[in-house]
């Protein structure tokens, strides 16, 4: 028997009469000369983000609902609350039925379902997971090529900055929260201009470099001269300064010209309101600086949160909060829904609406740059009434360079919702074979979507 | 290895002890001659909702329906504060107004601004509407017939005086598995927070028809499983987690597979709800073992009222209220008002309102605590439980006098606390 492998091919077989497959990472064989581009002409990078809002979508304590289609695979129909998905509906798959299993660990109400789907396993405390997010592995794996290997940002305009990104599962990631804040970061000092001609290198990351590598030797000294306890604080330590050197030699090689890559204008800042209105311009603003980021090639992983688990959103003039909504609005008898709440999630879900259209417009090549990406969008809730965990609502958007065969509704009864972490995981090359731990550890990825 | 077997024909010469109080020889408990074991897959207080749709619409029981919203405005200025303040106390911009534990100054509307959740006549009773109609789920706690609500069936002395008193508050009405607190609370349950299992034993050769039965309600440290559609699964193992204070034995009878209480028991169960405690005095089961192998029916008695009053205001008074539509020392007055026993006699202050639990279980392996067999009779096992058994706080914050504090707040809560912001500070700190 022969094979034929491409760069998007995965290796398959059958585990314990289940069907699984593996990634294949990005081999020589499958790039040009230069390896900045495939052999077919198309262009490399494929980028992943999480987008995460809070309050789930609208069930009813009858089993009725306002997202789920009732039909799978291709050609779903589009449910009310999905309507600001249509313009791109064929390049978003929907996930239904899928949820978070405790294993005998109590429901951390708006904490261990997006926990879940992020680290694997149900926490024990809430406001720590039990492991990283998975999001930290992809970053890992495709994130090392460009000035930062992820951006996090957070547009909820929350009293804190909310972040679910973790590498230890104690400490989150710091967002970005206004989009001056990431134009700064992104477009401010340190961004070299991809398509530009002078192109030269900047003498300030040169120093940089060289003072790092001055210390290299003394490095390791310290190293061998502290006890276990310190050696593991070092060994984190040093491990963000490697990474910090990793980034200043991307810096200090000229950056391919990306065509679809516009500097925008610099932002002005605006009233902090958790409003729903602010928080959607937020969210969009914020989504058009990182679509621009992701086109510039400054960075392929990043992390959105619209709204975190306990969202503070409100309508202006109004005096609930959306999260009390939820849970205090009776089901109306007629409709057989929440109607506010139903009506909230449409608006939450018009952001997210706005998100994956600002990544569609910017064309890359013969598609977009939506297509050049995977985000996985998803809630801490099912039923935000009783913080179910059951029915958690999951969504992979974009085309993952084509290796995602978008435009389908997966429906589960009642599977872990790792398998979808493990399918996006490895529908962009993370070399990762299973995910979870418990009831949620899986080795099965929903072949379904996958080219 | 099938579940309802008869425990007798596994084991014929099991012989467990009965703990035993100080200076006591311990007795041997003979195996029953047959069990059947369960766990409570669901459980809520028995609220008979009397309208035929919805959860909040206008029935027999409630004939205005569910008591609406307070206007929070209009409660604010009742209770003193100008509407100004009121409008900003109620604006979600506010600072100080905690998206996750509510408006803290909420709590200081008594008399002097003192705080009605801990001093909840420090102000007037605001209302809260109760139960009106005639039919109640429950148990005839006292005997009497001609006191009481009628149930459902048509039988007479229903005494659930705590249905009658907040049968119409949103976070009880609805249908069966549907009002709001037992949607909260079940989830909660069938997540893992606790497990509550039942063994039933009798001594005849006819389950369905016995003179001489016992019910045992215990606490378990087993999970409940799901299945694949989010349905507790049937036929799993639970081993008795013996608790010093949960625990509850009555002796009953059973008549065409309906279990019925012979004479009245003190027990302590898990609350579903914010009490936790489910202390009942003088209670009485009338449970029914149906064919499909589940158990449904109730568990009833007489509890305490300031401890339901307090489990509500423990939750966090302010996010309470608002959540549940009431105005908590409304809940205070009615069920003062109602409380209908006193375990000094009649004579007593009524500490104590009739209550009954509906509950619905499903078929189980209950094991003894080291796991090793399937119970072969109802036992107590609180000898048996580790003396000091804390159960880790609901909650991961500390809630003082029904508030959560939070100590870095440029403004705190109070009775002298200042409501309006200055007029020089930011746009987003002042009321608009």
């Amino acid at each position: 028997m022969t094979f034929s492998f491409s760069r998007r091919s995965f290796l398959r077989g059958m585990l314990q009469s289940s069907a699984v497959c593996v990634a294949v990472p990005i081999l020589d064989r499958f790039l040009n000369a230069n390896g900045n581009a495939y052999a077919d002409g198309t262009r490399m990078p494929v980028r992943f983000g999480t987008y995460f809002w809070g309050l789930g979508l609208t069930d009813t304590p009858t089993g009725g609902t306002r997202w789920v289609p009732s039909k799978t695979g291709y050609g779903y129909e589009i449910m009310p609350e999905l309507e600001s998905l249509k313009p791109v509906k064929d390049k978003v798959s929907v996930f239904s039925g899928f949820r978070a299993i405790g294993d005998g660990r109590p429901n951390l109400v708006h904490w261990s379902g997006h926990a879940s789907i992020l680290s694997g396993v149900a926490p024990a405390l809430a406001g720590r997971f039990d492991g990283p997010s998975f999001d930290t592995r992809i970053a890992d794996a495709i994130g090392t090529s460009t000035r930062f290997k992820v951006i996090d940002i957070d547009a909820s305009m929350s009293r804190q900055p909310v972040s679910y990104s973790t590498r230890t599962g104690v400490t989150f990631a710091m967002p970005e929260t206004t989009p001056v804040s990431m134009y700064t970061r992104i477009f401010g000092a340190g961004f070299q201009n991809p398509n530009s001609d002078d192109w030269k290198p900047d003498p300030s990351i040169m120093l940089r470099q060289s003072v790092l590598s001055a210390v290299k030797d003394q490095r390791q000294a310290l190293m061998a001269g502290v006890g276990k306890a310190d050696q593991i604080k070092l060994d984190q330590y040093f491990t963000s300064i490697r990474e910090m050197e990793n980034q200043l030699v991307v810096q200090l090689q000229k950056p391919e010209k990306c065509e679809a890559c516009v500097i925008p204008t610099a932002p002005k800042e605006t009233p902090r309101s958790a409003s729903v209105d602010s928080v959607r311009a937020n969210t969009k603003a914020m989504a058009r600086m990182l679509a621009l980021g992701l086109a510039c090639n400054q960075t392929r992983v990043f992390n959105f949160v619209h709204t975190p688990g306990i969202s503070e959103t409100y309508v202006a003039g109004e005096s609930k909060i959306y999260h009390q909504i939820t849970h205090d609005e009776p089901t109306d008898a007629k409709l057989g829904y929440q109607p506010e709440t139903s009506m909230l999630a449409g608006l939450v879900m018009q952001a997210l609406g706005d998100f994956l259209v600002e990544l569609d417009v910017i064309k890359e090549g013969a598609g977009t740059l939506l297509d050049n990406s995977l985000i996985m969008a998803f809630s801490d809730t099912g039923y935000a009434k009783i913080h179910s965990i059951d029915n958690i609502p999951i969504f992979l958007a974009g085309k993952a360079g084509g290796k995602h065969k978008a435009g389908q509704h997966i429906h589960s009864t009642g599977e872990s919702v790792t398998r979808v972490s493990l399918t996006a995981q490895q529908l962009v090359g993370a070399p990762v074979g299973e995910f979870g731990s418990g009831s949620m550890r899986t080795a099965k990825p929903i072949t379904e979507i996958i080219a | 290895m099938r579940r309802h077997s008869i425990a007798a024909a596994l084991v014929t010469i099991f012989i467990a002890f009965m703990p035993a109080g100080p200076g006591k020889a311990q007795q041997p408990i003979r195996a029953a001659k047959w069990t059947r074991t369960y766990v409570v897959e669901w459980n809520e207080p028995a609220m008979y909702y009397g309208a035929k749709t919805g959860v909040t619409d206008p029935g027999t029981d409630c004939p205005k329906g569910t008591n609406p919203e307070p206007d929070w405005i209009k409660v604010l200025v009742d209770a003193g504060y100008t509407v100004e303040e009121a409008k900003w106390l109620r604006n979600p911009a506010n600072p100080t107004r905690s998206p996750v534990h509510g408006q803290n100054q909420m709590a200081f509307r008594g008399k002097d601004r003192a705080n009605v959740y801990v001093n909840p006549l420090s102000t007037s009773d605001p209302g809260l509407v109760g139960v009106s109609g005639a039919i109640a789920e429950g148990l005839n706690l006292d005997g009497d017939e001609s006191i009481g609500f009628t149930s459902p069936t048509g039988e007479n002395g229903i005494d659930n005086n705590f249905y009658k008193a907040l049968g119409c508050w949103k976070t009880y009405r609805g249908p069966r598995r549907l009002s709001s607190g037992a949607l909260n609370f079940n989830d909660a349950m069938r997540n893992g927070q606790w497990t509550t299992v039942i063994v039933v034993a009798g001594e005849g050769a006819d389950p369905m028809n016995d003179d001489h039965v016992t019910v045992g309600f215990y606490v378990s440290n087993d999970k409940m499983v799901k299945d694949g559609l989010g349905n507790i699964a049937r036929d799993y193992s639970f081993r008795i987690a013996p608790d010093a204070k949960y625990e509850g034995i009555l002796p009953a009878r059973t008549s065409g597979g309906r279990i019925i209480s012979i004479a009245p028991a003190d027990i302590m169960l898990r609350d579903p709800g914010y009490t936790r405690d489910l202390e009942l005095v003088r209670a009485r089961v009338d449970l029914t073992m149906k064919p499909d192998g589940s158990l449904t029916g109730y568990v009833g008695g007489y509890r305490p009222w300031e401890a339901v009053y307090k489990g509500w205001v423990n939750a966090r008074g302010p996010v309470i209220e608002v959540l549940t539509w009431v105005q908590l020392p409304s809940v205070y007055y009615s069920l003062r008002r109602n409380a209908d026993y006193s375990p000094a006699g009649p004579g007593g202050e009524k500490t104590h309102i009739s209550f009954a639990l509906r509950i619905e279980a499903l078929p189980a392996f209950v094991m003894t605590p080291d796991g090793s067999k399937e119970v072969a009779s109802v036992q107590s096992y609180k000898a048996m439980a580790p003396k000091e058994n804390p159960i880790p706080d609901r909650f991961p914050f500390r809630v003082v006098d029904g508030i959560v504090i939070d100590p870095n707040a440029k403004v705190q809560a109070g009775p002298h606390a200042v409501i309006l912001p200055p007029s020089n500070s930011s746009a987003d700190q002042r009321p608009h």
